[in-house]
C-alpha cells in the first residue's frame, strides 16, 4: 500500500456500492414482509420447523422425502460394507502384529538381561547429542562409588514401571505399595482375537517370579463391538470398545493389595462393652484393574459412576494397545510425553465439558477409525 | 470381651451387630508404612544426600533425556539399543499403512456402486422403487401428530401447485450449507453455482504411485465456467522422516494441489473489480482506475497456497482464527511474495485449514453425505467436535494429519 489517501478513496468506493446493494435488499424486504400471503406462509413454516435441518427436511414434498429414505437405506448398506472393511483391518492389524513380534521380543531380551545388544544394535545419534553428553559428563564428574555397582546392572531396570510412573494416565492408578511389584514387569504384550471369533484384543503383562502372586501372566481382554447397531446404524463409527473381562490373581499369603484389613471397635449399646473386630473392605490398587466393573448382562444400565469409569478403563486398554506397547521406549525416556501432551491439554478441557454425556464413549477415536488412524494414529 | 476381640465380622452373628454402634475405625498394617516415613525423613537430614538428589534434578529439569543421562553407561546402550529397533518399527508400520489404503481402494470400489445410485437418485437419473424407499423412522424423529396434519396440509397445497421436483433438489449445496466447516468458505455469489453441483467422488492413489487422494467436483453444464469436473488433490507423506523417525504417526496430508476452472466470461465469482479514484497530489485533478483483485469464493479452493519447497509446515500459534479467506491469503502472497522455503503464518493457517477440510470431505462429508442432508449427522459431530469458543484447541478431534500441521 503505497499511499494512503488514495486507497482510502478505493475503500469507500467498494464501502458505497456494498451499501447500495444492501439497501436495495432491505428495500425489497421489507416489501416482502409487508405481504400478508408471504406474512402467512413464513408463519405457517415457523410453526411447524424449529429450524433444524431435519425439521426442514419435513417441510419438502413427498416425493423428495422418499428419494431421501432411499438414500438413507443405501446408507445403512454403507455402514455394513463399512463392518466388513474394520474386519479386514482387524485381521491386517493381526498380520503386523506377527511382524512387529521379533521386534518386541527383542526389546523384551535387551530389557530383562536376557541379550546383551551389539555395539552396532547400541550405536544411536541424536540431535541432542552434544547437550546430553554434557549432562551426562556433569553428573559423572559428581556421582560417588557408582561405578563399581554400575557394570553389575541387569538390562534396563524398572523399565515398565517407569514407564507407568511417566504416563499420568497410569501413575494415577499405582498406589505405593503396587511399587514393588511392577517392579517385577517384565513385557506387556498385546494379542488380536483370531479370525471367525468375535472381535476382541488382550493385554498380557508378563511378571518374573515374585513374592505377591503365582501368576507369571495377568490378563485383561477387551471385547468390541464391530457391527452397526441395528436400531441405530448411523452411529457406527468403526470397532468399539464395549466390556471387558480381568483375570483371577493367585495373590501369596498376606500379599494380596488389592484389600485392606480394617479393626472396628464396636460399643453395644445396652451394656456399653466395647470390641474390636477386623474386616476385610477393597483397597485402591493398580491390580484392580484386573477386576473390572460388569457390564451389566441383561441390558441394565450402569449408574454414571460406573459408566465413567468403564469408561477410562477403556481409555486406558486402548491406550496401552495403541501408544504404549508399541513404542514403549519413548514413554520410557519421555519423548512420546512431550508429544502426547499437546494432545492431551485439550482432552482434559473436554472431559469437564461432556461430563456425563459421553459415558462408554471413547475419546480417542484413532482406533475405532482406521481411516482416522491413518491419518493420526 | 476379650474372646471377640479381633475376630472376624463376618463371624458374628447378627444379634451382635445390631446392639453395637461404631467407635472409632484404624488400619492395620500402618507399621510398615512409617518406618518408611521415619527412613525418608532421616535421609533427606544428610547433606551429601542432598546434594545428589539436587544435582539429578537440576539435571532433569527441561529435558527427558536428563533421566536417561542419569542411567549408568551400560543400560543407556541397551536404551539406544530400543530406539534402534523402534526405528524398525516405524518403518514396519509405514508399511502397514500402505496396505490399508489398498484396503481402502478396495473397499472404495464396494462402496462406488451404492454412491453412483446416490448420485443418479440425486439428479433424477433413477426414481428408487417403494421397496427400496421403504424406512421406520427413528424414535426421535417420530412426528407429532400436529405436526403430520399441518405436513399433509402443506403437501396437498403443493399437490395442487403441482410441484414436480426432480430428484433431491440443492443436495450438495443444501450439504455444505448444514456443515459450518463448508459454509464458512461459501460466500452469496458461490450458491447459484453450487447448485450445479451434482456429485463429489474421492478418488485413491494407485499401488505404486506416491499416496494421494484426490476429490473430484462434478458439475452439471452451467453459465458459469466449462469444466465438467473440478479436482483438487491431496499428497501424502506416508514413510517415516529419515531425520525424525519417531515423529512418524501415520500417513499425513503433506500438500495439495487444484486445477484450472475455465470461467466464461464474466463469470469469474474468485476475482472482483474494483474502481479507484485518484487525485493527482500536485495538479488536483482526479481520475478513476479500475483494478481487478481477488474475490472470497469457495472456488479458490481449487487454488490453494503453495507448499514450500523445503521445511515442514511447523505448527503456528497464531493459528485461532478459523476460517481464514482465501482471497485474502492471496492478497497476501502478492503484497509479501513469499519466496520459496519460507511459510507466513496465514499461508500456514490456510494450508491447514484446507488439510482439514479436504479430510473431512474425504472422511465423513462423501461417505455419509445423505447424513449431513438431514442433519443427523451435525448433530452427532457437535458432541464429538468442540466449539469454536474453545481457545488453543487444535482441532483434536479432527485427525491429527491437521493436528501435526497445527
Amino acid at each position: 500500500m503505497a499511499d494512503n489517501s488514495k486507497t482510502e478513496d478505493t475503500a469507500s468506493d467498494s464501502l458505497e456500492a456494498a451499501k447500495n446493494a444492501t439497501n436495495k435488499k432491505e428495500k425489497l424486504a421489507d416489501q416482502v414482509m409487508q405481504n400478508p400471503q408471504v406474512l402467512a406462509a413464513l408463519q405457517e413454516r415457523l410453526d411447524n420447523t424449529s429450524l433444524t435441518p431435519s425439521s426442514y427436511i419435513e417441510t419438502f414434498p413427498k416425493a423428495v422425502i422418499r428419494r431421501i429414505d432411499a438414500l438413507k437405506k443405501l446408507q445403512v448398506k454403507c455402514a455394513h460394507i463399512e463392518a466388513k472393511f474394520y474386519e479386514e483391518v482387524h485381521d491386517l492389524e493381526r498380520k503386523y502384529a506377527a511382524l512387529y513380534q521379533p521386534l518386541f521380543d527383542k526389546r523384551r531380551e535387551f530389557i530383562n538381561g536376557e541379550a546383551e545388544p551389539t555395539d552396532a544394535e547400541a550405536e544411536w545419534h541424536s540431535e541432542n547429542e552434544d547437550e546430553e553428553k554434557l549432562a551426562g559428563d556433569l553428573k559423572n564428574a559428581v556421582v560417588i562409588d557408582e561405578k563399581a555397582e554400575e557394570t553389575n546392572v541387569k538390562g534396563i531396570p524398572d523399565f515398565w514401571f517407569t514407564i507407568f510412573r511417566n504416563v499420568d494416565m497410569l501413575s494415577e492408578l499405582v498406589q505405593e505399595y503396587d511399587e514393588p511389584i511392577l517392579k517385577h514387569l517384565q513385557d506387556i504384550k498385546v494379542k488380536f482375537s483370531e479370525p471367525g471369533q468375535p472381535m476382541s484384543f488382550s493385554l498380557e503383562f508378563h511378571f518374573g517370579p515374585n513374592d505377591y502372586f503365582s501368576n507369571s501372566v495377568l490378563t485383561k481382554t477387551y471385547k468390541m463391538k464391530s457391527e452397526p447397531d441395528k436400531t441405530d446404524p448411523f452411529s457406527f463409527e468403526g470397532p468399539e470398545i464395549v466390556d471387558c473381562e480381568g483375570c483371577t490373581i493367585d495373590w501369596k499369603k498376606g500379599k494380596n493389595v488389592t484389600v485392606k484389613t480394617i479393626k472396628k471397635k464396636q460399643k453395644h449399646k445396652g451394656r456399653g462393652t466395647v470390641r474390636t473386630i477386623t474386616k476385610q473392605v477393597p483397597n485402591d490398587s493398580f491390580f484392580n484393574f484386573f477386576s473390572p466393573i460388569k457390564v451389566s448382562g441383561d441390558g441394565e444400565s450402569l449408574d454414571e459412576d460406573s459408566e465413567f469409569t468403564l469408561a477410562a478403563d477403556f481409555e486406558i486398554g486402548h491406550f496401552f494397545r495403541e501408544r504404549i506397547v508399541p513404542r514403549a521406549v519413548l514413554y520410557f525416556t519421555g519423548e512420546a510425553i512431550e508429544d502426547d501432551d499437546n494432545f492431551e491439554e485439550d482432552e482434559e478441557g473436554e472431559e469437564e465439558e461432556l461430563e456425563g454425556e459421553e459415558e462408554g464413549e471413547e475419546e480417542e477415536d484413532a482406533e475405532t477409525d482406521p481411516k482416522v488412524r491413518i491419518l493420526c494414529a | 470381651m476379650a474372646d471377640i476381640d479381633n475376630k472376624e465380622q463376618s463371624e458374628l452373628d447378627q444379634q451382635d451387630m445390631e446392639d453395637v454402634e461404631e467407635v472409632e475405625e484404624e488400619e492395620t498394617g500402618e507399621d510398615a508404612n512409617s518406618k518408611a516415613r521415619q527412613l525418608t525423613v532421616q535421609m533427606m537430614q544428610n547433606p551429601q544426600i542432598l546434594a545428589a538428589l539436587q544435582e539429578r534434578l537440576d539435571g532433569l529439569v527441561g529435558t527427558s533425556a536428563g533421566y536417561v543421562e542419569s542411567l549408568p553407561k551400560v543400560v543407556k546402550r541397551r536404551v539406544n539399543a530400543l530406539k534402534n529397533l523402534q526405528v524398525q518399527c516405524a518403518q514396519i508400520e509405514a508399511k502397514f499403512y500402505e496396505e490399508v489404503h489398498e484396503l481402502e481402494r478396495k473397499y472404495a470400489a464396494l462402496y462406488q456402486p451404492l454412491f453412483d445410485k446416490r448420485s443418479e437418485i440425486i439428479n433424477a437419473i433413477y426414481e428408487p422403487t417403494e421397496e427400496e424407499c421403504e424406512w421406520k423412522a427413528d424414535v426421535d424423529e417420530e412426528i407429532s401428530d400436529e405436526m403430520k396434519e399441518k405436513a399433509k396440509l402443506e403437501e396437498e397445497k403443493k399437490d395442487e401447485e403441482k410441484e414436480d421436483p426432480k430428484g433431491i433438489p440443492e443436495f450438495w449445496l443444501t450439504v455444505f450449507k448444514n456443515v459450518d466447516l463448508l459454509s464458512d468458505m461459501v460466500q452469496e455469489h458461490d450458491e447459484p453455482i453450487l447448485k450445479y453441483l451434482k456429485d463429489i467422488k474421492v478418488k485413491f492413489s494407485e499401488v505404486g504411485q506416491p499416496m494421494s487422494f484426490t476429490l473430484e467436483f462434478h458439475f452439471e453444464p452451467n453459465d458459469y465456467f466449462t469444466n465438467e469436473v473440478l479436482t483438487k488433490t491431496y499428497r501424502m507423506r506416508s514413510e517415516p522422516d529419515d531425520s525424525d523417525p519417531f515423529s512418524f504417526d501415520g500417513p499425513e496430508i503433506m500438500g495439495c494441489t487444484g486445477c484450472q476452472i475455465d470461467w466464461k466470461k464474466g463469470k469469474n465469482v474468485t476475482l472482483k473489480t474494483i474502481k479507484k479514484k485518484q487525485k493527482h497530489k500536485g495538479r488536483g485533478t482526479v481520475r478513476t482506475v479500475t483494478k481487478t483483485v481477488s474475490n472470497d469464493s469457495f472456488f479458490n479452493f481449487f487454488s490453494p497456497p503453495e507448499v514450500p519447497e523445503s521445511g515442514d509446515l511447523v505448527a503456528c500459534s497464531k493459528c485461532q482464527t478459523w476460517p481464514l479467506s482465501f482471497s485474502s491469503l492471496k492478497q497476501l502472497l502478492e503484497q509479501k511474495k513469499i519466496s520459496n522455503g519460507i511459510c507466513d503464518d496465514d499461508s500456514e493457517a490456510i494450508l491447514a485449514a484446507d488439510f482439514e477440510i479436504g479430510h473431512f470431505l474425504r472422511e465423513r462429508i462423501v461417505p455419509r453425505s445423505v447424513l449431513y442432508f438431514t442433519g443427523e449427522a451435525i448433530e452427532d459431530d457437535d458432541d464429538d467436535y468442540d466449539e469454536e469458543g474453545e481457545e488453543a484447541d487444535d482441532e483434536k478431534d479432527q485427525n491429527p494429519a491437521e493436528c501435526k500441521q497445527q
